[in-house]
């Protein structure tokens, strides 16, 4: 899936991801390829992303949005 | 004639300030450019939050409360300036929008209880702070050291003040007046509604990071997104927890992008404002100096021929 994590000072992640995970307001989720289309907020904790060289990377997060859309796009603001 | 002496110490001052202000002027002009910078650096996070919101409220018609217009009484004016001097007229443009804006608002607005309108006021910067207290207006707030680049914590508490007060009713409108950065050379003050949100406002800021021209200028210019989303492409989305919460949040979000953008906008129209001011004052010590460096040649000369006219003169008594 095409994955982007924006925060208001820079551009955190663009590119292939092959996993997300986030703690939401209603709790934590994995967002995987091909998943339903999704809009929620994000709580503060950590985003972990899988890149498609398997490198497992962290962005400590306050708040923000997760949104998912029907073609693998995903898409997050958040706030650090 | 003045003397050499004389002459040759304010040479020196002269001199000296034009060193000052060739060196404030090559601050500023870094400084610019880095806000700048700082201000587009935050481009794909705006547009991704509006596109946020123009889905989101497609899908959920219940506009929060930071959307709905009520019945304005109280007005709240946000006035954002520097903290320092030295910026030629970046401050004092900014407050004569505001009176401009205080003397033709009634007059646009038939119809209302202008008069009855109340009125509060937050400073930021310094400077706004003294120009209000001198005309004996209300200060409800005072920001200072929202500093030469803002920081997203910076604004944090200006925007949090303002969108709370705005919920307990404190004020049923908020207007922002700050410095748009055109270009380098051109700033301009304006009069912006921040509350209660508009999407073309929202809309309008977020198009306004792009400088007109410069070395910005021509970065991105797509990014089209309109608020009457296609309907066909809205496909059956999964609101957590529920539209309304999301819608609220995000109104939070994007009513502090709006700010900082704002005070980012004013911090680089500061920096260009003076840069520009120190430029002519630079300008001016060089053409000064010159000046008195001939005054200064002129005087030592006319010195040098009375005294040779003086020694031949004795010369020629003796003889």
């Amino acid at each position: 899936m095409m994955l982007s994590i924006y925060s208001i000072k820079t551009i955190l992640f663009q590119g292939k991801a092959s996993l997300l995970n986030c703690k939401t307001i209603m709790g934590e989720i994995t967002v995987l390829d091909n998943h339903e289309a999704l809009i929620t907020a994000l709580d503060a904790g950590i985003i972990k992303v899988i890149d498609e060289n398997k490198k497992e990377q962290f962005f400590p997060i306050k708040s923000g949005f997760l949104e998912v859309k029907p073609d693998s796009e995903v898409r997050c603001i958040v706030e650090q | 004639m003045e003397s050499p002496q004389n002459i040759k110490k304010r040479l020196r001052s002269v001199n000296n300030i034009n060193k000052i202000t060739k060196a404030m002027e090559l601050v500023a002009a870094t400084k610019m450019r880095k806000s700048q910078e700082i201000a587009l650096a935050s481009r794909p996070y705006a547009f991704a939050a509006l596109d946020f919101l123009a889905t989101v409220s497609t899908l959920n018609q219940e506009l929060p409360e930071l959307f709905n217009k009520r019945e304005v009484k109280k007005v709240l004016f946000v006035l954002v300036s520097s903290d320092k001097g030295l910026a030629g007229a970046f401050n004092s443009s900014v407050f004569k929008k505001f009176e401009k804006h205080e003397k033709e608002y009634p007059a646009s607005a038939k119809g209302f209880n202008i008069e009855k309108e109340e009125k509060f006021f937050v400073a930021v910067g310094e400077k706004a702070n003294n120009y209000l207290v001198k005309k004996g207006l209300k200060v409800v707030k005072k920001f200072v050291q929202a500093g030469d680049y803002t920081t997203p914590e910076q604004v944090k508490p200006i925007a949090d003040f303002v969108v709370e007060g705005y919920l307990e009713e404190k004020w049923d409108r908020v207007i922002i007046i700050s410095t748009h950065f055109r270009s380098t050379l051109k700033q301009e003050p304006h009069v912006r509604r921040v509350l209660p949100i508009d999407f073309d406002h929202v809309k309008e800021t977020v198009r306004e990071i792009i400088p007109e021209r410069g070395k910005f200028a021509d970065s991105i210019k797509e990014c089209q997104i309109t608020f009457v989303p296609d309907k066909s492409k809205i496909r059956d989305y999964l609101i957590e927890p529920s539209g309304k919460e999301v819608l609220e949040k995000l109104a939070k979000h994007l009513f502090f992008m709006q700010v900082y953008h704002l005070i980012l906008e004013a911090n680089a129209s500061e920096h260009s404002a003076r840069r520009m001011a120190m430029k002519t004052a630079s300008d001016n010590a060089s053409d000064l100096g010159s000046a008195l460096n001939l005054q200064y040649n002129k005087s030592r000369q006319s010195k040098i021929t009375t005294e040779i006219s003086e020694i031949s003169a004795g010369a020629e008594a003796l003889s």
